[in-house]
């Protein structure tokens, strides 16, 4: 039996708002149906990192999934933008991403990734990072 | 019948001109290259051409594999698709035969509880299929880098006719204005790496990512 404090946790993480952002819609689509089947229902998604960022600013999002390869703004450059955006920068920020160089991780991680996944990626190591990133910001137990 | 001759062979004075035409013109491509910095782009682009078809082979062996998964999947599928129509046809059969020994005998629960399981093997399924999906955003990446390179050395060529070409003010003029305008690539980040293999720069694995993250205290 799940106890009461559990669902309560999982309640709470399930109406997390999502940011997808990826400058490939099938990305988009793949990625917000593997949250929504994991348990994350509320995502939008955006195509690179200006329109993330403007709908960053104008909305209010708990989480952003964000590729780094992508015209206009970079994921690099999106990272970058939202921590020092100090109404932004306590949103967590997991790279899913092509970019397989030990030097872009290392980067991600110092400009302030919540966490990085290389693609091809499966639904379980995106499900496992998610809710490892909500546990340690104690929005999950 | 014997093809005439005439038009076929060149008359030798005509020879003579024609090789010392080629002999200028590689001169002049010579000195074409090596002033304008350009000998060093040919070479580039003889080390980025092994890596085009590096890429295009990547592209073909995703594709290949997003399909083969694709069919497996729906090989899969199907059959759990038809096991669930025959054993709904069953149990139909048995409750018209003995509704309440279909119950009873625990027939009908035990197809419920298969329809449920072979449901979750379904959807499974549909996630696979889905995932597959995956090799449009990486090889749009590749072809992308393929294209760029088309694209370079097309305007590479480009700009070496133009400078070969013989004297033509409207040409020179062109030639002026491009140079005027030096194109400036934006910094972007690599995209999918498609030979990993013996590279130590690049990780090959979700693991190899997570232990250098753990290495680095994240």
């Amino acid at each position: 039996m799940i106890p009461l404090a559990l669902l309560k946790d999982l309640s709470m993480a399930a109406e997390l708002k999502f940011l997808v952002v990826d400058d490939f819609s099938t990305m988009r689509r793949i990625v917000r149906n593997l949250l929504k089947e994991i348990g994350y229902a509320d995502a939008d998604e955006a195509e690179d990192g200006v329109a993330a960022l403007n709908k960053l600013r104008n909305n209010s999002f708990d989480f952003v999934v964000s590729d780094i390869n992508m015209p206009n703004m970079n994921g690099f450059q999106l990272l970058q933008e939202i921590k020092k955006d100090d109404k932004l920068k306590h949103i967590p920020v997991l790279m899913v991403t092509a970019e397989a160089r030990k030097e872009d991780i290392v980067m991600a991680a110092q400009q302030g990734a919540a966490g990085y996944i290389v693609k091809p990626f499966t639904k379980a190591t995106l499900e496992e990072k998610v809710n490892l990133i909500l546990t340690k910001l104690g929005l999950r137990q | 019948m014997s093809a005439p001759d005439s038009g076929n062979a060149l008359a030798p004075e005509l020879s003579n001109d024609v090789h010392q035409r080629i002999g200028q013109l590689t001169r002049q491509l010579h000195d074409a290259l090596s002033g304008l910095g350009l000998a060093e782009k040919v070479k580039s682009w003889a080390g980025e051409l092994p890596d085009a078809k590096d890429r295009l082979s990547y592209i073909a062996r995703l594709t290949g594999e997003a399909a083969e998964k694709v069919l497996n999947n729906v090989d899969q599928a199907k059959q759990q698709h038809e096991h669930i129509a025959s054993e709904t046809r069953r149990i139909g059969a048995l409750i018209v035969k003995d509704p309440v020994g279909a119950v009873a005998r625990g027939h009908v629960l035990n197809f419920i509880d298969d329809v449920e399981k072979t449901s979750q093997q379904i959807d499974a399924n549909l996630t696979n299929i889905m995932m597959a999906q995956d090799f449009h955003d990486l090889t749009g990446q590749v072809i992308a880098k393929v294209v760029n390179l088309a694209a370079g050395i097309e305007s590479q060529l480009i700009e070496l006719l133009l400078i070969t070409a013989p004297p033509d003010p409207l040409v020179i003029a062109t030639d002026t204005t491009s140079a005027a305008v030096p194109a400036k690539p934006l910094p972007v980040p690599q995209g999918p790496v498609v030979k990993p293999e013996g590279n130590p720069d690049v990780v090959k694995s979700q693991s190899e990512v997570d232990d250098l993250l753990a290495s680095l205290g994240f």
